[in-house]
């Protein structure tokens, strides 16, 4: 099995697994985020691909079904109904179901510094309008309204995600997502795009955005020193900013909230994009198949590691987990119950775009979602050079 | 023993050790080599089996802007080093050669970056040039404190830079090592003649150091095409902003290996093999590369 | 006369001074950094001294795998090098001593092999790996990584050679000498400074090399140096002091080999490369 080495809970169960089954090991390969998918499609092309492969769904994960390397989990392997269907439904091809979700759900938020934010007299905005003019407000200040890292391209796609689903609702991508590139010319996506360089111009990610790469931190530190006010970032930043500045988070500096509203929208509100989850797919290939199975059914998200994952601060896509988490104890648990609260509401939960496109057109996209920031193209020209690379 | 015999024998000892080296060089140079053509006509996502395109994706890739726009990153990143580093290292050599302990000193500090593999120099660079938190927060040097990896307009001419931190140390040993087989009775003899130190540079330096000029624009030229690990790192693995910094090895690399278009990666490649032939047939017919192919007409 | 020269040593000790600080103060900087405490990293002043100097973490790194990271990097390093060396030697001592069409022919080859970019080939190269079932081992880093090290070590071992007088070869030919007394008791021993010059050279090629381990290995233990400095930011997440401290780890070795053969290289580098 292969996973990626920070998914420690991962590698909790399959130690619990082993000890239960002393003749049916699971060997564990862990792996650093940044190649993971790059060596995964070079195994499987290798012809040495793992029997359990850790994974994102969408796109990528559909490229492997295509080529017939992925076994269906049925519901006599595993219960579906256990799971939240708007996150199962990222791990689904044509009705049948490839991928066991494994770990906390990671929606996209705006993160921001209360002190930073009361200093200025602001409230966490609402609406595209308080975000602008939170902006302008901040810019006198002399803080950096939003830290972005654009320099690693995908921290930048996040805003036209949720842009593109406020401004034309999640119909728009999931044409795009079924495979009409037409879909690219949809004047919600020109919308979208345009609503993004008018951030710019109005100056909210500060000169360095470009040059931020996000594995640096240097985005997450301009928010916990103050330096920025807001970062658009997934859940896991909460992590980060534990882990690099715990008397910011613990002395509850750090504010949390929806993407928000477009005057004029027809996406829902609640809608939210991110990585649902991550998955646990199973080799078509793989040796013995019961053991994989057996695994996915009884140690992922089971009882344990679903307490597990509410300890460590992420919830995973698991209904009715409302009073585990009012009983939780430790200081996440407003942070949880947000997320939690967010996904259950959400109508839909769109899957980063650069995950659920076929992967050969995640690079098109990141490269053009960039040009687009650094105002290199225009947002019809996104449209039109998206729809030819589809 | 008859002549003839021993004549034998030592072609027979010539072929076993000329053996090795063949095979391993035909193996994963020469054969590869051919892959890279046969690749270029198929149509290969990584996963599936092989199909046939023809010519296909040399149609799209040589259509497609972008690949236009990665071969002349390469040329300029290639030229602009030439023309940074040359200058540099030749006068950092000049400066080395005598021997001293003061210069001594200052040799083995300029030697460091030489030391850094590229991986790690990027990972470097990229954190000491961030805005916010890199070198431009330091006292007077806040004129740094800009989006220098991040401007479309100038990540190309920082990577360039940084190309050079990298390599000027070693062609600098180079040129050292040249100046110090100038022989010193050149220079007496000039010096009898009353040549100024500028008579002296241009009528005995530069062209005693002809080879090692040759030897030195060779590798920079050439190795100019395999700039790969230090781009890579330091664009976070995208070639941007934009496409800013993506020249041909990190086009071919994107390409193949996250967009599994192995065809058309295949493509890019040999377009960067014949660069690479083209150059090296450039310079060496210019130049008559060093001494040992000088027996030999043509190449 | 003599002011003009005053000038020309205060300009070129002025000149070698900013070269001296472009070299340096990134490098200063890197030390410093790896010796600051995370929080404080975001808050000092960079060129400052750490305030509360700390081995946190260079902990962080050794902790996290170095020594394996290091050995595969040794061993890979190591076996490439005696590989190229050893069959380049062979190569460049059959070129010199065949005056053949063959010999040439085969010389040829090698310069043309010069001009191909590694990068080039990484794909098909990759196929015959995982072909070879040597995909994910070490041995998938170190045969590719002799093959391309080949043609310019012959170049130079045999630009090397040739200055060796015939009469030496000759002399030990009358007295009976094999060819393979000719390589290992003439040529090498008279080719030793290229011979280092060329270890080091493919030596720091092979110790930095990126590319072939990032695509022909998988496993955290099979992982070099260069690679394991791109998966410590990944696992280190946001942590620039530890990144740092990790370059730091990754060329000291370097150091130390230069520190002990500086000499040679020089020397090495005038014999092999300059003439």
């Amino acid at each position: 099995m292969w996973a990626l080495s920070d998914q420690t809970i991962l590698k909790d169960s399959v130690e619990a697994y082993n000890k239960d089954h002393p003749d049916k090991k699971i060997t564990l390969q862990l792996f650093a985020n940044d190649d993971y998918k790059q060596k995964l499609r070079v195994a499987f092309g290798a012809g040495q691909a793992p029997d359990i492969f850790f994974n994102w769904g969408g796109g990528a994960l559909n490229d492997y079904v295509k080529a017939g390397k992925v076994a269906e989990i049925t519901s006599a392997d595993v219960d579906h109904g256990r799971f939240t269907p708007s996150v199962l439904k990222t791990a689904t091809f044509d009705g049948k179901v490839y991928g066991v979700p494994c770990n906390g759900l990671a929606p996209v938020v705006l993160y921001y510094n209360k002190k930073v934010l009361g200093q200025a007299g602001l409230q966490p905005p609402k609406t595209w309008d308080d975000l602008l003019a939170a902006v302008k407000t901040l810019k006198a200040e002399g803080v950096t309204p939003l830290s972005l890292a654009a320099n690693s391209k995908w921290p930048t796609l996040m805003y036209t995600e949720y842009l593109l689903d406020r401004i034309g609702g999640a119909q728009v991508f999931a044409r795009i997502a079924a495979g009409d590139a037409s879909g690219w010319n949809d004047p919600a996506v020109t919308k979208a795009t345009k609503a993004l360089q008018d951030l710019v111009d109005a100056g909210a990610f500060g000169d360095s955005a470009s040059s931020m790469n996000y594995d640096q931190g240097a985005s997450t530190a301009l928010v916990y020193t103050g330096k920025a006010a807001m970062t658009l970032m997934g859940t896991w930043e909460y992590a980060n900013f534990v882990k690099a500045a715990p008397d910011f988070v613990s002395g509850g500096d750090l504010g949390y909230t929806v993407f928000p509203t477009i005057p004029g929208g027809v996406g829902d509100p609640g809608a939210i994009v991110g990585n649902p989850s991550n998955f646990l797919s199973v080799n078509a290939a793989a040796g013995d198949k019961a053991v994989a199975m057996t695994y996915l059914k009884e140690y992922v998200l089971n009882a344990a590691q679903v307490d597990a994952y509410l300890k460590a601060g992420s919830v995973p896509p698991v209904n009715g987990l409302e009073a585990e988490l009012a009983a939780l104890t430790t200081a996440d648990r407003p942070w949880l119950e947000f997320v939690y609260g967010l996904v259950k509401k959400a109508p839909t939960f769109q899957l980063s775009w650069d995950q659920d496109l076929p992967s050969e057109q995640a690079d098109p996209l990141l490269t053009n979602i960039d040009k687009s920031f650094l105002k290199q193209i225009t947002p019809e020209e996104f449209g039109q050079n998206m729809s030819k690379a589809a | 023993m008859s002549p003839s015999t021993a004549d034998g024998r030592r072609r027979m000892t010539g072929a076993v050790m000329a053996a090795p080296a063949l095979v391993l060089f035909v193996l994963f140079g020469v054969v590869p080599l051919a892959g890279v053509l046969v690749l270029s006509l198929a149509d290969w996502d990584g996963l599936g089996p092989l199909g046939w395109a023809g010519l296909v994706n040399w149609r799209d890739v040589l259509a497609d802007g972008a690949t236009w726009d990665a071969l002349w990153l390469t040329v300029k990143v290639m030229a602009l080093s030439w023309l940074i580093q040359t200058p540099i290292a030749l006068a950092l050599g000049l400066f080395q050669a005598p021997r001293g302990r003061g210069r001594a000193f200052f040799a083995v500090l300029w030697v460091l970056p030489l030391l850094l593999s590229a991986v790690a120099i990027g990972l470097t660079w990229q954190a000491l040039l961030d805005p916010s938190f890199g070198i431009g927060s330091a006292p007077g040097l806040g004129r740094l404190a800009r989006p220098l990896l991040g401007s479309p307009e100038l990540a190309l001419y920082v990577v360039i830079f940084v190309i050079a931190w990298q390599f000027v140390p070693f062609h600098a040993l180079l040129y050292q090592a040249g100046i110090r087989q100038i022989p010193a009775t050149l220079y007496e003899a000039a010096a009898l003649d009353g040549a100024g130190r500028k008579d002296r540079f241009l009528r005995i330096t530069l062209p005693q150091l002809r080879y090692t000029i040759v030897t030195s624009s060779t590798l920079m030229l050439v190795g100019s095409l395999t700039y790969f690990d230090l781009i890579f790192v330091l664009s976070g693995g995208t070639g941007g902003p934009g496409t800013a910094t993506r020249v041909l090895p990190l086009a071919m690399y994107i390409t193949g290996f996250q967009s599994h278009d192995m065809g058309a990666a295949s493509v890019i490649a040999t377009v960067l093999v014949v660069t690479g032939l083209v150059l090296s047939l450039i310079t060496t017919r210019l130049s008559g590369f060093t001494r040992m192919d000088s027996r030999q007409e043509g190449l | 006369m003599t002011t003009v020269r005053a000038l020309h040593r205060a300009v070129s000790g002025g000149a070698a001074l900013v070269w001296t600080a472009i070299v340096v103060v990134p490098i200063y900087w890197v030390v410093v950094t790896s010796l600051r405490e995370r929080a404080e990293f975001v808050t000092s002043s960079p060129l400052a001294l750490p305030g509360d100097p700390t081995l946190a973490n260079y902990q962080t790194v050794l902790s996290g795998g170095f020594a394996g990271y290091l050995l595969n990097s040794v061993i890979v390093t190591a076996a490439t090098v005696a590989v190229t060396i050893v069959v380049s030697l062979m190569a460049a001592f059959v070129i010199v001593r065949h005056g053949s069409r063959w010999s040439r022919l085969y010389f040829r080859l090698f310069l043309l092999g010069l001009a191909i970019p590694l990068q080039a080939v990484i794909i098909p190269v990759y196929l015959l790996i995982i072909r070879m079932s040597l995909y994910d081992s070490l041995l998938a880093i170190i045969l590719p990584s002799a093959a391309f090290a080949v043609p310019v070590t012959v170049m130079i071992l045999v630009s090397f050679l040739r200055d060796v007088p015939r009469s030496l070869f000759e002399a030990m030919v009358v007295d009976g000498a094999t060819e393979w007394r000719l390589l290992l008791d003439l040529a090498a021993p008279l080719a030793r400074p290229a011979l280092i010059t060329v270890a080091v050279y493919d030596g720091l090629q092979v110790w930095n090399g990126f590319l072939f381990p990032l695509i022909l290995t998988q496993s955290d233990e099979r992982a070099v140096l260069p690679l394991a400095l791109t998966l410590y930011r990944g696992q280190f997440g946001i942590d620039v002091p530890a990144t740092m401290a990790a370059v730091v780890l990754s060329t000291l070795p370097m150091l130390a080999v230069f520190v002990l053969a500086r000499r040679h290289l020089v020397a090495g580098l005038t014999a092999g490369f300059s003439k």
